[in-house]
């Protein structure tokens, strides 16, 4: 038996990441791969008052820490919710307000750090065990954080690339998504999505089981169901109203290829199994800001997908 | 909200910066009116309202409902504050399912959820199916009768509260609302913004036409009309002669009746209990405004409502004096009542004018609550079903979906819903008198999350220390574990009196072994579950249990 622990848009919690590599043990398998979208949205700064006090606002909530203890925990909860805290004074805010383009820089600075720390997690934590974990960035994922990736050696960069993640188990991955309405880093026309994974595709071993691990879900599986948005990015009817938002040429590889199972992420809402031809389409969704872990288990027996199964953790 | 320029669109919130970066999802807060009035159809004061209203004080006599619905709509703002503080918490998560799995256990929180989302929705189809005959096929058909002198129309008005007009009417609602589902919230939602538009008019329509007319009116046009359309004379004195006979002496309106009125609650909670239906699709919650957002939706919700129940109320009263309203619920439902359909509030203002299209006009723009209201009684049973599902617990058949129609979890839920709807309609071992089953299921449920609501803080202490609820104590207690005490005993007191009390029908041999099935069901459903998991290797207990970070 061979067993995949599947998560995916862990956006930048770092809960979320410890989770994802304590996973393995957990539900003991041998493989861990993370869908895309690793790093975080937003930097959230923590400003020190003329008093020494620090203010930061979270959640739509002002707090005042007073000591560095206080201002410690804040960071690790923000840290955990997937933001990114950085200490300022006035001045430093003032002087970001003032050059919003070092807003850019900062965030790549803290992005880029906290790869880096989640690597070195890693590294000690799957030390001395068989595990192998891959990540493949999503849409959301800056491209500064590949060459890390690549560097190290415990994680294996998935992206554009065939890999035998098992003897009898090939997987092929790429974090790129169809067209958004927020224009992010990794968006691609449908035909070119499409072209990126049939190059993949093409050179699958047919000995082999396969797994496609693709960010981007496939059009109308119900995995893709988002919240419908007005013209003001306001979801529709309370959010009532679900748009599939998923690719095209991601559901076209999926017929034609009929992987035994597909991977994906991409639309928090969208968890779910679905069933394409022989194909199961699984997205476990993501709660990543209040710290909770969504992942799938998939077991392979030989060639074969054995079982699947959603977990919440 | 300010903006920043930058490449990647950073944005501030709030007092201090919050910068944030495009990314997908990053969306605005949905429009709280749009969660209100998913909520405010949910209580729905024309369908579940009126109905209630009309049984309520017969089975409890000493109780005036007018007291009993403003303490209990004050008493549900717990439960209203319970649900959005847990989506606060655990966004996103799949409602009371999710919350009661994690925080209960997967057994008892499968079996709380599964019963109170999906096996007690089956008792509802027959339910709403009698709201339909009730309150749109019997009225229409008789402002038609009354129109057009046929009297076809009034045989049919009549026979849509037969037995087999229950039936009939239980499988349109549920063709109806496997229709909705089939065809998706997209279309739907529009219909419900339509018919709430739409039914606000029809109600404000009637406000008019009782705040205008006078008891004389009534009493002369209450007559005209019963004798022209049923050819029944005097039907006013009638009525009051009927509830008179029968010893029947309802508690005024304008009498406080504080003690009696308790009794009430128990039933008038079948229909303002549900402020939460569709809270838990509400969406992210990503900070406190999003959770006040929640708050006051369902809050407002349940205030309007309320505030709308007492001036409907009042109002009949004014025009047809409340003795005669509770004289007309009482003698209609004990067989005795001068008129031979259901006093509907709508009908009985209809009878104010001698306007066939205002007539027409108004039981059709009332009957808009129902339609907009009737297609959501499969919506959250299919979600849980599909996320018992996906935990396993349910076969991953029940959770198949063919050309973006869930097939199998609408089977589920059609088939014993019309099963049920036999026993219902026929009456088949005295089955209307567990009516209230259907609301004592989902309060069980319900009281598992004001346990949770109560336990969260502790038995969760990091997700909830990290919620934006975490700042909002009083005395220095979490205030979601205080309204999840309240609501544990306001739930609590109602149940012990719906199975103390047999006033209310619940405490029968019929209806206790009804639920007792409902319970044994869901228990072998996960016992068997787990045990066909197991020997599959897979643990039902990883699934929910918290993953630890040594």
């Amino acid at each position: 038996m061979f067993r995949i622990f599947f998560a995916t848009d862990v956006h930048g919690s770092d809960l979320c990441w410890k989770k994802f590599i304590a996973g393995a043990k957990f539900y003991e398998a041998n493989a861990l791969v993370l869908g895309g979208d690793m790093t975080g949205k937003a930097v959230i700064p923590m400003v020190r008052g003329a008093r020494g006090e620090t203010r930061v606002e979270l959640m739509d909530q002002v707090h005042v820490l007073k000591d560095e203890a206080a201002v410690q925990a804040m960071e690790t909860t923000i840290a955990n919710k997937g933001y990114y805290p950085v200490r300022l004074d006035e001045d430093q805010l003032a002087d970001l307000r003032q050059h919003p383009e070092r807003i850019d820089a900062l965030f790549t600075e803290r992005v880029i750090l906290r790869v880096r720390e989640w690597l070195a997690y890693a590294e000690t934590k799957l030390a001395g065990t068989s595990v192998r974990c891959y990540v493949c960035p999503g849409n959301d994922d800056a491209f500064a954080i590949d060459p890390l990736l690549k560097e190290s050696e415990r994680v294996c960069l998935g992206e554009g690339q065939v890999l035998a993640i098992e003897e009898q188990v090939s997987m092929i991955s790429t974090g790129w998504a169809n067209r958004t309405p927020w224009h992010t880093d990794r968006e691609l026309d449908e035909p070119d999505l499409g072209a990126k994974i049939e190059a993949m595709a093409t050179e699958l071993p047919s000995t082999t089981g396969w797994v496609f691990n693709l960010h981007c879900p496939p059009h109308k599986s119900g995995l893709d169901d988002a919240p419908e948005l007005d013209a003001d990015m306001r979801p529709k009817y309370a959010g009532h109203i679900l748009a599939a938002v998923g690719s095209t040429a991601v559901r076209a590889a999926i017929e034609k290829y009929q992987p035994q199972v597909s991977l994906h992420g991409h639309i928090h809402e969208g968890r779910g199994t679905s069933k394409i031809g022989r194909t199961i389409c699984i997205n476990p969704g993501s709660t990543y800001e209040s710290g909770n872990l969504l992942g799938a288990v998939v077991d392979f027996k030989g060639a074969k997908l054995a079982d699947h199964r959603l977990t919440s953790g | 909200m300010a903006t920043l320029g930058g490449t990647r669109g950073p944005i501030v919130a709030g007092s201090l910066d919050l910068f944030v970066r495009n990314a997908t999802g990053l969306v605005r807060s949905w429009a709280a009116f749009d969660a209100f009035i998913y909520s405010f159809f949910s209580i729905n004061l024309v369908t579940l309202g009126w109905f209630e209203f009309t049984f309520g004080p017969g089975s409890a006599p000493g109780g005036n409902l007018l007291t009993a619905i403003v303490i209990s709509g004050l008493l549900i703002l717990a439960e209203v504050a319970v649900y959005a503080g847990l989506i606060a918490v655990m966004p996103r998560a799949g409602g009371d399912y999710v919350w009661q799995t994690r925080i209960l256990g997967g057994g008892l929180g499968f079996v709380l959820a599964i019963t109170g989302w999906v096996f007690t929705l089956w008792l509802w189809v027959p339910i709403y199916g009698e709201i339909f005959s009730t309150e749109f096929i019997s009225p229409v058909c008789t402002i038609l009768a009354s129109i057009t002198g046929n009297h076809t129309f009034v045989d049919w008005a009549i026979n849509s509260l037969s037995h087999t007009g229950y039936m009939i009417s239980s499988i349109v609602v549920s063709v109806f609302a496997a229709a909705v589902i089939a065809a998706g919230m997209k279309i739907y939602a529009r219909v419900q913004k339509f018919c709430f538009v739409g039914g606000m008019i029809g109600l404000g329509v009637m406000i008019v036409m009782l705040l205008v007319n006078s008891h004389a009116d009534f009493v002369n046009g209450f007559n005209h009309f019963n004798q022209k359309i049923f050819g029944v004379k005097g039907a006013y004195a009638a009525t009051l002669q009927a509830a008179a006979k029968a010893g029947y002496t309802p508690v005024p309106f304008n009498k406080l009746a504080l003690g009696g009125s308790f009794a009430l609650i128990p039933i008038v909670i079948f229909f303002n209990l549900y402020p939460n239906w569709g809270a838990t699709l509400y969406g992210e919650v990503r900070g406190a405004n999003d959770f006040k957002r929640n708050l006051q939706s369902m809050a407002l919700a349940l205030i309007v409502t309320t505030a709308l129940a007492l001036i409907t109320l009042i109002l009949i009263a004014k025009v047809t004096t409340d003795t005669f309203y509770n004289d007309a619920s009482q003698t209609y439902w004990a067989g005795t009542g001068s008129m031979p359909v259901w006093p509907y509030p709508g009908l009985l203002a209809s009878f104010l004018t001698s306007n066939s299209i205002l007539q027409l006009f108004l039981i059709l723009s009332l009957s808009l609550w129902f339609w907009g209201w009737c297609g959501t009684v499969f919506l959250s049973s299919t979600r849980v079903i599909f996320a018992a599902a996906f935990d396993r617990v349910l076969p991953s058949w029940a959770a198949t979906v063919n050309r973006g129609v869930p097939t199998n979890a609408l089977l589920a839920m059609v088939i014993p819903g019309l099963a049920l709807s036999i026993l219902y309609s026929y009456n088949i071992w005295q089955f209307q008198t567990v009516i209230l089953d259907a609301v004592l299921v989902i309060a069980v449920t319900f009281f598992g999350s004001a346990i949770v609501a109560l336990v969260l803080p502790w038995r969760q202490k990091r997700l909830y220390d990290q919620s934006p609820i975490a700042k909002y104590k009083i005395a220095g207690i979490p205030m979601i574990s205080i309204c999840g005490a309240i609501l544990m005993g306001f739930l609590g007191w109602n149940i012990w009196m719906w199975l103390y009390n047999s006033s209310y029908g619940v405490n029968n041999q019929t209806s206790l072994k009804f639920l007792a099935s409902f319970y044994v069901i869901a228990l072998v459903i996960y016992l068997v579950s787990r045990y066909v998991n197991n020997q599959r290797g897979v643990n039902l207990n990883t699934i929910h249990k918290e993953i630890p970070i040594e």
